[in-house]
C-alpha cells in the first residue's frame, strides 16, 4: 500500500528529474551555435514499481542523463562527401589559376598581349610578309621581334606554371601538420571515450570526435571503422592506418625528385593520396597531373616550333649571303660555319618551354633564301611560313595544337567545376539533413522548456497539496497546530 | 517534420551566388566579351584560336599583296616601255634596211639603236626599293652589263633563274618575278640584247649587209614578241593577286564576324539576365531581413 510519505519521495524525484531535464534544455540553448554540437534530449526512465501485497505501485521517474541525437551513418556519409567536395574544390582553385594564364583573346588589339595563339600566328605571318619582300630588313626585324614575343610568352607561361606547382607543393605539405594534429586529438578522444562510455554514445566527447573527423575529411581522404568499446579507427581511402583506437600514425613528408612526397609508416603514399580525396588529394592531383599536363603541351609546342624553324633557317641563306650549317631537303649542306638559329636549339623536350628564348639578335641572319640562291630568293621564307600549315606538333599544326590545348584545358576546368558544384550540392543536402536531426532547434527547445515548466509546476503543486494533506494527518483534523 | 534550423545561412549562400552572377554579368557588359575564361566555353575558346589565326593570316596576306602588287606594276610598266622602245628600234632598222639611206644616215640609225639598247638595258636593270626586279634571286647585283670589247658587243646577265612565289592563305602560289635572262636573253633568236647588239654592229660601218641586217631585224621582231609574252606572265600575276586579295578580304570579313559572334557578349541577353539576377537578389535580401527582424522562434512568444 502506497503512503503519503512515499508520494512525497516520488514527487520530490519528479522535481529533481524536471530540474535536470531543464538544465539539459538550457545547455542545448546555450550551445545553439556551437560547431559540432549535437542536440541532447533528456532520458526519462520510469522507476521500478513497488509490489506491496501483490499490488504494484508506480515509483516515479528518474532522469538518467542526456542522449545526443546523432545519426552516425549520416555523419559518416557527410564526411565522405566532404572529402570529394574539398578535393575537387582544391583542384578547381588550382585549375582556375592555370587557365588564367591562357585567357581567351577577344580579338581586339589590346587583348592580344600574352596570348600564345596570337603569338604563333604573328610569328609565322612574319615569314609570309617576308615572302613578299625577302630583302626588307624591317620585315626581318619583325620576324625576330615576333620570335622574341612568342618565346617570351611561352617561357613566361611555363615559369608561372612551375611557380604554381611549387606553391601547391607547399600548400600540400602544409596540410600534413594539420592532419597529424587532428589524428593525434582523435586518438586521445578515442581513449577518453573508450574508458568513459564504452557501450553508449559519449555525448560531448563524441561531438568533438565527429567534428575532428569532419575536419580531417576536408583535408584528406579517409575511411572510418568503428571498433569495440566505441572506439574509432581511421585509414586513408587506400587503407593505410592513420588512427587505430588510442594511437595515431604520423603522416610525414619529404622531398623526392624536387617535389614533396608523403609517407605513412615508411611507405610512399603520394599516389594513393592523390586519388583519395580531401584538399590534399586535390592539391596533389593539380600538382602531379594537371600542371604537368599543361607543361608537357607547352614543351611539345615550343620544342617542335623551335626545332623546325631552327632547322629551316639554318639550311638557308641569310641577307648577308651567308649560308647556315644545316642540310636542306635536297640533301645540300650549307657552307656556313656558324649555325643560324632563331631560338635556342632545344636538346630535350621536357622543360624546354621554360627555357625557350629567341637567341638571334641580327635581323640580317634571317635566312629567307634557299641554300645556293641569291639573297632575293624567298623560297626558304616560304618554307618557314608553310610550317604554320604543317602538322609539326604531335600530328597537328602549331595553331591547331594550341587550340586543342586550350579546349582540353577549358574542358578539364569546366568538368571539375561541374563536379565540384554537384558535390557541394550533395554536401549541402546532407548537411541540411544532419542539421535537421542534430542541430539545436530553438522552437523544439522552447516547446520542451514550456512542457517541462508545466510539469515542474504541476509537481510542485502536488507537493504543496501533499504538504497540506500531511498537516491534516498530523493534526488529526485540528486546524491550528501544524500548518 | 524536421527542418534545418540554420536555413538563413543557406539563404546567404544563395545571395552570394546571385551576387557572383551579377558580378560576372556586369563584367561581360563592361568588357563586351562573353568568354573571359577557357572553362566558360572550352569549345568556343579553341575555335577562337583558329579564327583569330585565320584573321591574322588574311590580314598579313592583304598587306603582302599590296606590297607585291606595286612591285609587279613597276615590272609591268618597265616591260611596257621596253616594248615601245623595241618597236621603235624595229621601225628604225626596217627603214635602214630598205637600201635608200646613205652611210651617215645608217650610222645615225646605228647610234639611235645604240641609244635604245642603253635605254632597254637601264629598264632591264630597274630596281624597286633598292632591289633589282629582273635579276632572279640576285636582287642586289646589277643584272645586265654590255661589254663592247667584241663586235657585236655582248650583253651578259649576272642574275639567276630564281623565281619567287607568294602563297595565298589557301595555298595558291602566285609568281612574283620573271628572271631577266628569260625576258631579255631568250633562247636562240629571241634574245633582245643579242638582236640589238647585232643590229648596232650591222649599222656601225655605214654599209649595210642587207641580208644579215634583215635577218637581225626579224630576230628583233621575234624578241619583241617574246618580251610581250613575258609581260603577260606579270600581268597575270597582278590579276591573280587582285583576285586573291579580294577573296581574302571577303573571307576575313566573314571570319571576323564569326569570331565576333563567338566572343562578343549578347548585350540584350546579358542585360535580361542581369535584371533577373537583380530581382532575385532583392527578393533574397527581403526574405533574409524579414526572417532576421521578426524573431523566428517560439522563445519570442514566451513570457
Amino acid at each position: 500500500m502506497g503512503t503519503i510519505s512515499s508520494a512525497f519521495g516520488l514527487i520530490a524525484g519528479a522535481l529533481n528529474a524536471d530540474q535536470s531535464a531543464l538544465s539539459i534544455v538550457a545547455n542545448n540553448v546555450a550551445n545553439a551555435n556551437t560547431p559540432g554540437y549535437t542536440v541532447e534530449n533528456p532520458k526519462w526512465q520510469e522507476n521500478d514499481p513497488v509490489q506491496i501485497n501483490g499490488v504494484s505501485y508506480g515509483d516515479g521517474v528518474t532522469e538518467t542523463g542526456a542522449a545526443s541525437q546523432r545519426d552516425s551513418v549520416l555523419v559518416a556519409r557527410l564526411d565522405q562527401q566532404q572529402q570529394s567536395a574539398s578535393a575537387s574544390g582544391a583542384r578547381l582553385t588550382a585549375l582556375n589559376s592555370i587557365q588564367a594564364l591562357f585567357t581567351p583573346d577577344s580579338g581586339s588589339s589590346t587583348s592580344t598581349a600574352g596570348d600564345i595563339g596570337s603569338d604563333i600566328t604573328s610569328f609565322f605571318s612574319s615569314f609570309s610578309s617576308l615572302e613578299a619582300n625577302p630583302t626588307d630588313t624591317s620585315l626581318d626585324e619583325q620576324v625576330l621581334s615576333s620570335a622574341t614575343t612568342l618565346a617570351g610568352d611561352i617561357s613566361n607561361a611555363a615559369a608561372s606554371l612551375n611557380t604554381q606547382r611549387s606553391g601547391l607543393d607547399q600548400e600540400a605539405s602544409g596540410v600534413t601538420a594539420q592532419v597529424n594534429s587532428l589524428t593525434g586529438t582523435i586518438s586521445q578522444l578515442n581513449q577518453q571515450i573508450q574508458s568513459a562510455s564504452p557501450h553508449a554514445d559519449a555525448g560531448t566527447l563524441e561531438d568533438q570526435r565527429d567534428e575532428d573527423v569532419s575536419q580531417l575529411s576536408q583535408l584528406i581522404g579517409i575511411n572510418q571503422v568503428t571498433t569495440e568499446n566505441n572506439g574509432l579507427s581511421i585509414t586513408t581511402t587506400s587503407g593505410q592506418l592513420l588512427v587505430s583506437e588510442g594511437s595515431s600514425y604520423q603522416l610525414t613528408s619529404g622531398s623526392v625528385n624536387g617535389v614533396t612526397d608523403f609517407f605513412l609508416g615508411g611507405a610512399d603514399v603520394t599516389k594513393q593520396l592523390m586519388s583519395g580525396g580531401g584538399e590534399l588529394g586535390g592539391y596533389i592531383t593539380a600538382r602531379d597531373q594537371d600542371i604537368p599536363n599543361a607543361l608537357t603541351s607547352l614543351d611539345q609546342l615550343a620544342y617542335n616550333v623551335s626545332t623546325q624553324v631552327n632547322n629551316l633557317n639554318n639550311s638557308g641563306t641569310d641577307l648577308n649571303g651567308v649560308e647556315g650549317t644545316g642540310t636542306n631537303q635536297a640533301g645540300v649542306t650549307g657552307t656556313g660555319t656558324v649555325p643560324l638559329y632563331i631560338f635556342n636549339e632545344p636538346t630535350v623536350v621536357a622543360g624546354y618551354a621554360a627555357s625557350m628564348t629567341a637567341v638571334m639578335t641580327d635581323p640580317s641572319q634571317v635566312a629567307s633564301a634557299a641554300l645556293g640562291a641569291g639573297t632575293g630568293d624567298n623560297s626558304n621564307a616560304t618554307a618557314m611560313a608553310n610550317l604554320a600549315k604543317q602538322t609539326i606538333v604531335d600530328g597537328l599544326t602549331p595553331t591547331d595544337f594550341y587550340s586543342n590545348f586550350v579546349s582540353t584545358l577549358g574542358a578539364t576546368v569546366s568538368g571539375v567545376q561541374a563536379e565540384n558544384t554537384a558535390q557541394n550540392a550533395s554536401v549541402t543536402q546532407l548537411q541540411t539533413q544532419n542539421n535537421a536531426l542534430s542541430k539545436v532547434n530553438l522552437n523544439d527547445e522552447a516547446a520542451a522548456m514550456s512542457t517541462m515548466e508545466s510539469s515542474y509546476q504541476a509537481a510542485s503543486q502536488v507537493f504543496t497539496m501533499l504538504n497540506t494533506i500531511m498537516a491534516s494527518v498530523l493534526n488529526l483534523g485540528q486546524q491550528s497546530t501544524v500548518s | 517534420m524536421r527542418v534545418d534550423p540554420s536555413y538563413v545561412s543557406n539563404l546567404v549562400s544563395s545571395l552570394d551566388q546571385s551576387q557572383f552572377n551579377e558580378q560576372q554579368l556586369t563584367a561581360e557588359l563592361s568588357s563586351g566579351v562573353s568568354i573571359t575564361s577557357l572553362s566558360q566555353n572550352p569549345v568556343a575558346s579553341g575555335e577562337n584560336v583558329l579564327l583569330l589565326n585565320q584573321i591574322q593570316q588574311d590580314d598579313s596576306f592583304t598587306q603582302s599583296s599590296s606590297l607585291v602588287t606595286s612591285q609587279l606594276q613597276v615590272a609591268d610598266s618597265s616591260l611596257g616601255s621596253v616594248v615601245s622602245q623595241l618597236t621603235q628600234a624595229v621601225s628604225l632598222a626596217t627603214s635602214a634596211n630598205n637600201g635608200t639611206m646613205n652611210a651617215s644616215d645608217v650610222k645615225s640609225i646605228g647610234n639611235q639603236i645604240s641609244g635604245i639598247l642603253d635605254e632597254v638595258q637601264s629598264l632591264a636593270n630597274t630596281s624597286y626599293q633598292g632591289q633589282y626586279i629582273f635579276a632572279g634571286g640576285q636582287t642586289s647585283t646589277t643584272p645586265f652589263a654590255t661589254s663592247a670589247t667584241t663586235s657585236p658587243a655582248v650583253t651578259t646577265y649576272s642574275g639567276d633563274q630564281d623565281i619567287n612565289y607568294l602563297q595565298t592563305p589557301n595555298g595558291q602560289r602566285i609568281q612574283l618575278n620573271v628572271p631577266g635572262s628569260q625576258i631579255f636573253l631568250g633562247t636562240g633568236t629571241s634574245s633582245v640584247f643579242g638582236a640589238l647588239n647585232s643590229l648596232i654592229a650591222d649599222y656601225a660601218s655605214g654599209t649595210v649587209n642587207t641580208a644579215q641586217a634583215v635577218s637581225d631585224t626579224t630576230a628583233l621582231g621575234t624578241a619583241l614578241n617574246y618580251v610581250s609574252q613575258q609581260r603577260v606572265t606579270v600581268d597575270n600575276s597582278i590579276t591573280q593577286l587582285t583576285a586573291a586579295s579580294d577573296a581574302v578580304t571577303s573571307d576575313q570579313t566573314q571570319v571576323t564576324s564569326a569570331q565576333t559572334n563567338l566572343m562578343q557578349a549578347d548585350v540584350a541577353l546579358v542585360s535580361t539576365q542581369l535584371s533577373l539576377s537583380e530581382t532575385q537578389q532583392t527578393a533574397l535580401e527581403d526574405v533574409i531581413s524579414q526572417l532576421d527582424s521578426a524573431s523566428n522562434s517560439l522563445f519570442s512568444k514566451m513570457q
